[in-house]
């Protein structure tokens, strides 16, 4: 496939670096330094105020710490384990590693100290950086584990003025002794730094591994820049952007943004206070650009729902109007729909009064690139975000591969992970993907995968013939966007052998305001997916009374014919994202609702599958025999502790044939 | 740690409500650099002693020396200005104002325009806000009250007031700290936090700490040494060890033969 102009045209914004000898971080901290210099590359709010660091004040920084460390021993090819929150000296240390041709591990500040004791020794660590004493005191935890670790190096010195090990320093020591090292070998730095080849190991970012051990997955300056060229050609992102740099540097993407897009675009990068101040600090720089987890994401989303329902009526009602003007707007901007002419006569006022008061906020008034890196947020919450008026992007990929795909533009759609980016040139073949008969995602092309540090069976087991196998089951759809249903091993397989993700249809059905609860039925022994619905009254009940539908008790609703062809309708939305053969073929509305004092639910509302599964084995029975309609007795328990007997004709709903994606 | 040398001391004082005596002849020292406990049941005479050392109260009996000066009968500001600082154990802030306003209230003693030249707001009344909103910047950094600089102090919980409170006794840059029952009504992850602290000021700023409290295992935790009072007279002094070892403590606790 060619480039596109586009693609093209936003790479020309910055530099060439690829074809001017530039391979490695360092150098392209070197590089940009050169034509930069003074302005400020990064910020960090300390005793209150944001302290700017410029591009020749982080040389500065840099240079004598990666010294220091020369003259403390690290050598090139040795690894330096990295360890805290995002801060400037993170990143420095990182950047002062690399430059001698070391290696980084790049550790989650809440690890374990066993944790951290496994990575330092599989990654034959010969030194630590760590912020503060919480780190500190982990590492020391283990020390005697930790023959290798020859120095423990700390920046934040609070809580750390009675500690007396031999092996402690702290960030400005070493630096000092950089500045006399220097002295003695002026030339040193930029030697090393110059030494450093593309495919050097820059980071071994360990994956979280829910089963085994975690393995080091190899990142190479290649293989983070490849993934940074690809963002960049698929968004025009201006440089000096001011940039919120929160999520860690441990998990790849943030290697990707802050890191590397923060020298190469370049950003302004700014760092949170703390942790507890990330809300008031996102607003205080303006940030423009921003990558939350989607947790992250979703906790913010909770907030502003939560806050609104402590405000009093007008407030609450001020907001609700706002945000329905909002949806009309932003929702059809989004989906390429055209805005209703009432909606857009009212929009700038909604703005005024709502919309924009919110952003501001949340800080995200000037975010015009908000990202969520990751799969599976749902799509509702990316919509509460474009409703408020922030366009908020899905950025997905792995650790091993790099970013595949972005939503990209001003419309796309949500329910996938974005369109394809383009790999540069410069860097490797373009991207190929296919699904497995697993379902499972394969990708190949760009960088390629470095493989696992000191695991080749692991690397094999994953990356074959060039094809990395993602382990996430996936659906493709017609315009060739992906989308992410689950890890293949949480997807269940039916007699016939395709596989469908049982999450994913849950937790979707249970987005639509006429259903409570959904449970899918599926296995080895039977031919399709079925479903449980559990009607939701609370919304069911008006829309039958606004459309005149008489109905007496729960039980009658959700036979009710009208309603029933409701669900249908509901169902075929989520099929639209499914392959054929793992697609909802027929449901059963509950005559009842599931209920925690029979045990059909967990107090948190968590199916009880198995439980259910026996409770209701006439309604499996009846779906999977094929009959329409059948008369249910399902035992009750009533709230004073009476149990009794619920007499009801259930119907079974039968899905169109092929799932409605023509509907 | 200096432990011989005194920063504090008191020489046989008596103090007397009406027909009660709070405090009969009692003499202690603080160390230079100690945390140092004073533990009783209630009623003992804890907060009176400490009242004393501020010059809350005035004892009847007996003299109060600070850093070899004798203090007894001064007014309490005077106390404050040598640099005898305190948190209260029902907390004394303004709950009006924000975090970072209270706290510059600490500051006070140090700032030295007025009124007048504060509302020109001339160069050297900037200056001088710079000079301690710094200061103040960095105990709010040492507290880890960063999130909440900018609230209203009655809207915090009270766990955070008291830290606060702490807070603004810092703020003065005392030479001692004397602290009433810091951890009255506080959850257990409260009591960690300040103890902590507690431990915190001690090693960052080299002050010694006087604290007053109930919570036997926090005070045996990180008190170099303790005085125990029962019915305003010294029963046992010592470290914990010596303490938890104490037979008329043990009585003075738990009653005789307990």
């Amino acid at each position: 496939m060619a480039i596109s102009e586009e693609v093209k045209k936003n790479w020309s914004n910055i530099p060439d670096v690829l074809t001017q000898g530039v391979q490695t971080l360092p150098q392209l901290l070197l590089y940009q330094a050169d034509r930069y210099g003074d302005r400020v590359l990064h910020r960090k709010k300390d005793f209150g105020i944001w302290q700017c660091f410029t591009w020749n004040a982080v040389v500065e920084e840099v240079k004598t710490f990666a010294m220091g460390l020369a003259s403390l021993g690290v050598k090139r090819g040795q690894t330096v384990g990295m360890i805290g929150e995002n801060e400037p000296e993170l990143f420095w240390s990182q950047y002062g590693i690399l430059a001698l041709g070391a290696k980084g591990t790049a550790m989650y500040p809440d690890l374990t100290a066993e944790q951290m004791e496994y990575m330092l020794v599989h990654s034959e660590s010969v030194m630590v950086v760590c912020e503060d004493q919480e780190q500190v005191d982990k590492v020391l935890e283990v020390e005697e584990k930790l023959p290798k670790i020859e120095k423990i190096i700390y920046w934040d010195d609070k809580g750390m003025w009675k500690y007396n090990h031999p092996k402690l320093l702290t960030f400005n020591q070493v630096q000092d002794m950089g500045r006399e090292y220097l002295k003695a070998h002026p030339n040193l730095f930029e030697e090393e730094v110059a030494a450093g080849q593309g495919d050097d190991i820059a980071v071994l970012s360990y994956t979280s591994g829910t089963t085994g051990l975690p393995k080091g997955c190899i990142m190479t300056h290649h293989g983070i820049y490849d993934s940074v060229l690809r963002i960049i050609g698929a968004t025009d992102m201006k440089p000096f952007t001011q940039y919120l740099s929160y999520i860690s540097p441990a998990w790849a993407t943030e290697q990707m943004f802050g890191i590397t897009m923060g020298l190469l675009l370049p950003l302004v990068v700014n760092f949170p206070e703390e942790p507890s101040t990330v809300t008031e600090n996102i607003r205080e720089i303006g940030t423009e650009a921003l990558v939350l987890t989607p947790r992250q994401w979703e906790s913010l989303a909770s907030l502003v729902e939560s806050k609104m329902m402590d405000a009093g009526p007008i407030r609450r009602g001020l907001f609700k109007w706002g945000m329905a003007v909002g949806e009309k707007v932003n929702l059809a901007l989004l989906e390429g729909r055209s805005i209703p002419f009432l909606a857009r006569c009212l929009y700038p006022l909604a703005d005024k009064a709502v919309l924009h008061p919110l952003r501001d906020n949340l800080g995200l008034q000037d975010a015009y690139y908000a990202v969520s890196g990751g799969a599976g947020m749902a799509p509702d919450v990316f919509r509460f975000f474009h409703i408020m008026g922030v366009k908020l992007r899905n950025v997905f990929g792995t650790t091993e591969m790099g970013l595949f795909t972005l939503h990209q533009g001003d419309t796309y759609d949500l329910e996938t992970v974005g369109k394809w980016m383009t790999v540069h040139p410069h860097l490797g073949p373009e991207l190929e993907f296919k699904v497995s008969e697993k379902g499972e995602l394969l990708i190949k092309g760009g960088n390629g995968f470095a493989g696992y540090f000191k695991n080749e069976e692991a690397t094999q087991e994953v990356y074959r013939d060039g094809w990395y196998y993602t382990g996430d089951a996936v659906n493709i759809t017609d315009k060739n966007e992906i989308v992410y249903l689950d890890r293949v091993k949480d997807m269940r397989e039916l007699s016939t052998g395709h596989r469908f993700p049982p999450q994913f249809i849950e937790t979707r059905l249970r987005f639509s305001p006429f259903i409570k609860d959904a449970m899918t039925l599926g296995d080895k022994d039977k031919p399709f997916v079925a479903a449980f619905i559990n009607i939701d009254i609370g919304t069911l009940g008006p829309w039958a009374e606004q459309r005149k539908i008489g109905y007496t008790t729960f039980t009658d609703l959700s036979q009710n014919r009208k309603v029933r062809e409701e669900i249908v309708k509901e169902i075929v939305k989520v099929n639209y994202f499914l392959p054929e053969g793992s697609r909802v073929k027929r449901f059963i509305n509950l005559p009842k609702e599931l209920d925690p004092d029979e045990d059909e639910l967990t107090r948190s509302r968590k199916l009880r599958r198995g439980y259910l599964e026996e409770k209701y084995s006439d309604f499996v029975s009846s779906i999977y025999s094929g009959k329409t309609d059948f008369n249910a007795e399902v035992p009750v328990k009533y709230q004073d502790g009476r149990t009794g007997t619920l007499n009801a004709v259930v119907y079974i709903n039968d899905l169109v044939e092929g799932g409605g994606q023509d509907q | 740690m200096k432990k011989n040398s005194q920063i504090m001391r008191t020489e046989g004082i008596s103090l007397r409500f009406g027909g009660v005596l709070a405090l009969s002849d009692v003499s202690v020292n603080v160390g230079q650099s100690e945390i140092l406990a004073i533990i009783g049941p209630n009623g003992a005479g804890k907060s009176c002693l400490l009242n004393c050392m501020n010059a809350f109260y005035h004892p009847q009996k007996g003299q109060i020396y600070f850093e070899d000066t004798e203090i007894t009968g001064l007014r309490p500001h005077r106390i404050a200005g040598l640099g005898v600082s305190r948190t209260f154990q029902g907390i004394q802030l303004f709950p009006g104002l924000s975090v970072i306003e209270n706290l510059l209230t600490g500051r006070h003693v140090y700032m030295k325009t007025n009124p007048i030249t504060d509302f020109l707001y001339r160069p050297w009344t900037h200056r001088q806000e710079m000079r301690e909103r710094r200061r103040v910047e960095e105990i709010i950094d040492f507290l880890e009250i960063k999130d909440i600089r900018h609230q209203i102090v009655g809207s915090l919980s009270y766990g955070l007031r008291k830290r606060i409170d702490l807070g603004r006794a810092l703020a003065m840059d005392p030479k001692m700290l004397l602290m009433d029952e810091p951890l009255a009504g506080m959850n257990l992850e409260e009591k960690e936090d300040i103890a902590r602290f507690v431990i915190d000021i001690r090693e960052a700023m080299d002050i010694p700490i006087v604290i007053v409290e109930h919570d036997m295992q926090v005070v045996m935790d990180i008190a170099d040494r303790i005085y125990v009072l029962n019915w305003g007279n010294i029963i046992a002094e010592g470290t914990p060890d010596d303490i938890k070892q104490n037979r008329e403590v043990i009585q003075a606790y738990l009653g005789e033969e307990g």
